[in-house]
């Protein structure tokens, strides 16, 4: 096939359930606060969306420190969901997000499906909130997170409560510490949910040798950075393949060219997550990236990309 | 104001006693940065090591010039020292809130542990001569290098020198010398205490002011990624339960709201992506 060269601006905007986005490029829960933390180094407006951190029905303390801990092209933390809570969020921290024409999914969980439940019914009612990404799968608390998304029946009933609960689009953001995550996807995709998350971290540990210690007090934690991205990108691939919803694909991405390996693999959309702590730009790098690889390919419209790795 | 730069680096020298100088031209930051502020710097363009480095900031030279003191304590900061005099590194900052400033009636009193010198170093510059400053070390080699105990007695009315072995200065514990010192000033002015070191330390500062009913400003460290309030990974506990973050609402903290009890105290060997000091 013969590559088209043009060199006007590529359309990379994309529907993703229903959700209009602007470019593909949106931040991952829990790394770029409530968009605030960011506000000085990104015009919100040039990203497709933002992913706030999760929120609970209650403030969450969190786990005592130390609470990350640096690791080969990554980092493991155990922050335990630290959150003001579902009213703070919506009464201080979405009028500021509302500023913006930007899409806001709101990151939620519980630690347990009644707590789930109530907090979607109250992000229901919001105004400027353009969908929710449940988490199941942080593996840093011992109840809910992770409890709910590495079993099946618990994973379908949650959702299926949460589909009932919301007239918003309903992402499920998968734990990748299971053995089959399609089987999960599938269980999501029964229970109704518009899209899918994927991947939360990977659930990781280091020791100190001198001290014979955990180097994190909550001893394990979520390893993500550019570690990660290959066991990301696998796993998208294989829930493109095994599900029709649309999938949002994080994990490790750095880059332009690291976003667009998400998409070959049949990722409508991506997020980027702990590069925002290396450089508080970015998302907006990312957006760029896509832009310049998608000129000298010749590629006009991003959803073109979708899924379309070849495959021997 | 702009806080993410690249920042070229004006000179870069060992100081002795392992430690660096290192002089980066950074005009907004040098015109904007507060004595207990710090800056995250990134050492490397590559993903390994990923995170940026903080370091609390040791002086300001000039209009557009900054400078760091640091130790070689891991990965980092060994990438760092390779760094030459004409290379650029990423620099965020600054960052954090800084030590509040005493009124012109109140001497301050500033007590070092271990590498916890180099903000204070920047604070005895701008509070003017009537500083007291104490360092305290295992013994003489653990002390800042003699060029910035030599600055520090150009900058205090007087420094105050306690070692564990007596190799330099009055043999014990800095806080012994700390509260005879206070015992004695606090007829003649009002003080002020600021200290930056070891927990364990900080702890034992906070303890004797509450005791002399002084108060003190400490400037607290903990491993943080991004220095921006998102990781949330530098947690500090506060006495009212819950934390704050040495990044945002810290590094420094009015002693008397922090839970000194929540961490045990324990010695973190080559992690060096916490506020260094």
């Amino acid at each position: 096939m013969m590559i088209v060269k043009n060199k006007t601006k590529p359309d990379l905007s994309i529907d993703f359930a229903g959700i209009k986005l602007k470019n593909p490029v949106l931040t991952a829960s829990g790394t770029f606060g409530y968009g605030e933390e960011f506000g000085e180094f990104v015009d919100l407006n040039k990203l497709g969306g933002v992913i706030v951190k999760g929120i609970s029905l209650n403030p969450i303390k969190g786990n005592p420190p130390p609470r990350i801990w640096e690791t080969p092209s990554g980092m493991l933390n155990a922050i335990g969901l630290e959150n003001p809570g579902v009213d703070v969020f919506l009464n201080e921290k979405l009028p500021y997000l509302r500023k913006f024409d930007t899409a806001v999914i709101v990151n939620m969980f519980g630690y347990s499906l009644e707590e789930y439940v109530a907090v979607a019914e109250r992000l229901n009612g919001a105004r400027g909130i353009s969908g929710i990404e449940v988490n199941i799968s942080c593996p840093n608390v011992k109840a809910g997170g992770m409890a709910f998304g590495t079993d099946l029946k618990a994973t379908f009933e949650l959702l299926s409560a949460i589909r009932k609960t919301t007239k918003l689009p309903v992402i499920a953001k998968l734990s990748p510490n299971v053995t089959d995550v399609t089987a999960f996807a599938k269980a999501a995709r029964d229970a109704g949910c518009d899209g899918l998350s994927l991947i939360n971290t990977l659930l990781g540990m280091a020791i100190d040798v001198r001290c014979r210690k955990p180097r994190l007090a909550n001893c394990t934690g979520g390893l993500s950075g550019p570690a990660i991205r290959p066991v990301a990108v696998r796993m998208v691939w294989q829930t493109a393949k095994a599900v029709s919803l649309p999938i949002i694909g994080m994990g490790g991405i750095v880059t332009g060219e690291d976003a667009l390996e998400f998409i070959l693999a049949g990722a409508s959309a991506v997020a980027v997550g702990t590069a925002n702590f290396v450089n508080p730009r970015a998302t907006l790098d990312v957006v760029k990236g896509i832009e310049r690889v998608m000129i000298e390919q010749g590629v006009g419209v991003l959803s073109e990309l979708v899924g379309k790795v070849s495959v021997p | 104001m702009n806080r993410l730069h690249q920042a070229a680096i004006l000179s870069h020298k060992p100081m002795g006693r392992g430690y660096y100088r290192i002089v980066l031209k950074a005009p907004e930051m040098a015109s904007s940065a507060l004595p207990g502020q710090f800056v995250m710097v990134r050492v490397s363009d590559t993903l390994d090591p990923l995170l940026a480095r903080p370091f609390g900031i040791s002086s300001v030279l000039s209009k557009t010039s900054l400078e760091i003191l640091y130790r070689v304590v891991g990965r980092g900061t060994a990438l760092l020292a390779g760094r030459d005099r004409g290379q650029t590194l990423g620099l965020l900052g600054p960052l954090g809130k800084g030590f509040p400033l005493p009124d012109k009636k109140t001497t301050p009193v500033l007590v070092a542990g271990g590498s916890g010198f180099p903000p204070l170093h920047f604070l005895a510059q701008r509070v003017g001569s009537g500083a007291h400053l104490f360092l305290g070390s295992r013994d003489k080699e653990s002390l800042p290098p003699t060029a910035i105990v030599k600055s520090f007695r150009d900058a205090c009315a007087k420094v105050h020198i306690a070692t564990e072995d007596g190799s330099a200065g009055t043999k014990g514990m800095t806080t012994d010398i700390l509260n005879a010192f206070l015992t004695k000033m606090e007829k003649k002015s009002p003080l002020v205490l600021y200290a930056c070191g070891p927990h364990a330390m900080l702890a034992a500062v906070g303890r004797i002011a509450a005791e002399h009913s002084i108060p003190c400003y400490v400037s607290m460290e903990e491993r943080m990624a991004c220095g921006l309030g998102a990781c949330m990974g530098c947690s500090i506990p506060m006495k009212s339960g819950g934390y704050k973050r040495a990044c945002k609402e810290g590094p420094v903290f009015d002693s008397r709201d922090i839970d000194w009890s929540e961490r045990v105290s324990v010695k973190i060997q080559g992690s060096e992506f916490k506020v260094r000091r």
